[in-house]
């Protein structure tokens, strides 16, 4: 996600619903991993408000002590999905390699669990992302599981996609995309299948090196939900869904 | 920062040998908690020119440093480290270069405190037991020893402790709650303690053994008074 989802948007659940239904379990289990931000009580509070009655929700925390004697390991291979915060692309990734997470959640990807996030905890996934982690904008690599750049916030925090475009064309980054607030790009595997999002009038951007020239090209996302985005919206049910995408030859991933 | 119990920070400031001495906070391994920085500040604003280091909220404007944090810290009298995860707090500060900048700090006579990961950090090796069984992490290597915090707190850590100084981390300290090893260079000069019991040990391998030696505490308190009122 560019931006978007219970840390940003509290009262439009259209992206962490897509993330659950990503899972295709009634209740998944869903952790939150605050560490971009420092674990801070305000984020967590926002998960388990979004998450707490439709999913078994538990968070990690990597600063305060849970007094639980279970492995790293043991605590993130039993989820469905995963659910990355905001906050600092250089200290998440530090922390993480620290703590041996960064493997770890490298193994959950390949065994099929819903990897998600915004802001710092989606640039994470890719070859590199923009972080403002040390104020002004610079490039950073990522874990590199999924190919290409992401830059997020493209337009609440317009600051980044100079940074980014002007990193792609001199070869720091590898080509990618800039998402909006409120867009999500999802990846089965390392491609890249649907571009949606829970704002009207939002966009996503794509841009490739050819030839010593950058190639933008704009994507118009899908918009979740009815007309969603509006405090109060409902959340769609599966097979409605799939009812619609039926009916109207939707994308079905 | 104990509540109510002003005697290890008293001794710390005391140390800096400056009527009014330039404090800061370096929160790294609670995640930058906001109320840990309110306590600090609570705690040593009234008498020190106090600022923090936040390497979370660096744009956000929380009164944090801003800037170049490495002159700040090079400028400062005493850099106070909270606790938290010392795994968290020395991946932080390696990706943001803090550590060297500590290390440099040091050299030039700033005074480095901390308690709990806000102590293990100093050390070359540390117990930490924040995930999981307790695990031996390598600190900043300072100070050419292992340290083991909390050691009256959780008892697990104390026989953990002396397996890993027996299988061969090298000899150092342990530490309990209320204790604070103060060090001169690389040399233990003192153990202080802001509670009448609270001890501190060296832990070191003998003839096939661990043998853990109480060192000699001097606690900060009134003695006669305190254990009276215990």
């Amino acid at each position: 996600m560019g931006g978007g989802g219970f840390t940003m948007e509290p009262d439009n659940p259209a992206l962490d619903d897509l993330v659950l239904s990503l899972t295709d379990k009634p209740a998944p289990r869903v952790l939150f991993l605050p560490t971009a931000s420092g674990d801070p009580t305000g984020q967590i509070t926002a998960f388990y408000g979004r998450f707490g009655r439709t999913a078994a929700a538990t968070h990690l925390s990597l600063f305060r002590r849970h007094g639980s004697a279970r492995s790293l390991a043991d605590i993130v291979l039993e989820q469905d999905a995963i659910y990355v915060g905001g906050g600092s692309m250089r200290n998440l990734l530090a922390i993480w390699r620290a703590h041996g997470l960064d493997e770890l959640l490298a193994e959950a990807w390949r065994r099929g669990i819903v990897l998600a996030g915004l802001s710092a905890g989606a640039m994470c996934w890719f070859a590199g992302g923009v972080t403002c982690s040390g104020g002004p904008p610079e490039p950073m690599e990522g874990l590199g599981l999924l190919p290409g750049s992401f830059t997020v916030h493209a337009d609440g925090e317009p600051e980044r996609l100079p940074v980014w475009l002007a990193a792609v064309r001199a070869g720091a980054l590898p080509g990618g995309w800039a998402a909006d607030d409120g867009v999500g790009l999802l990846f089965r595997g390392t491609r890249m299948t649907r571009v949606v999002s829970s704002r009207p009038g939002t966009a996503a951007l794509r841009v490739e090196l050819v030839a010593g020239e950058l190639v933008r090209h704009r994507i118009v996302p899908e918009l979740l939900g009815d007309r969603a985005g509006g405090p109060g919206s409902r959340p769609v049910p599966d097979d409605v869904r799939e009812l619609r995408a039926l009916r109207y030859g939707g994308r079905r991933d | 920062m104990e509540a109510g119990n002003p005697l290890l920070d008293d001794y710390v400031l005391g140390l800096t040998g400056t009527e009014r001495p330039r404090v800061c906070f370096v929160p790294t391994a609670s995640g930058d908690a906001d109320h840990y920085i309110v306590r600090f500040y609570r705690t040593f604003a009234g008498r020190c020119d106090a600022s923090h280091v936040s390497l979370f909220r660096r744009d956000r404007g929380h009164g944090a440093v801003e800037g170049d944090v490495e002159q700040h810290l090079l400028a400062q009298d005493l850099v106070y480290v909270g606790g938290g995860s010392v795994v968290s707090l020395l991946g932080a500060w390696r990706a943001h270069g803090l550590d060297r900048v500590l290390k440099q700090a040091w050299r030039r006579g700033v005074v480095l405190c901390g308690l709990s990961a806000g102590s293990l950090c100093w050390f070359t090796e540390a117990v930490s037991a924040f995930h999981g069984a307790p695990t031996v992490v390598r600190g900043l290597g300072l100070l050419p020893h292992s340290n083991c915090v909390h050691y009256d707190g959780e008892p697990e850590r104390r026989a953990e402790y002396r397996r890993f100084v027996g299988d061969g981390v090298r000899p150092g300290y342990a530490v309990d709650d209320g204790a604070a090893l103060h060090f001169v260079h690389r040399e233990l000069r003192r153990v202080v303690s802001s509670r009448p019991r609270a001890g501190a040990y060296r832990v070191e391998p003998t003839d096939g053994d661990v043998v853990e030696t109480p060192l000699p505490v001097s606690y900060l308190g009134d003695m006669r008074r305190d254990l009276a009122l215990a």
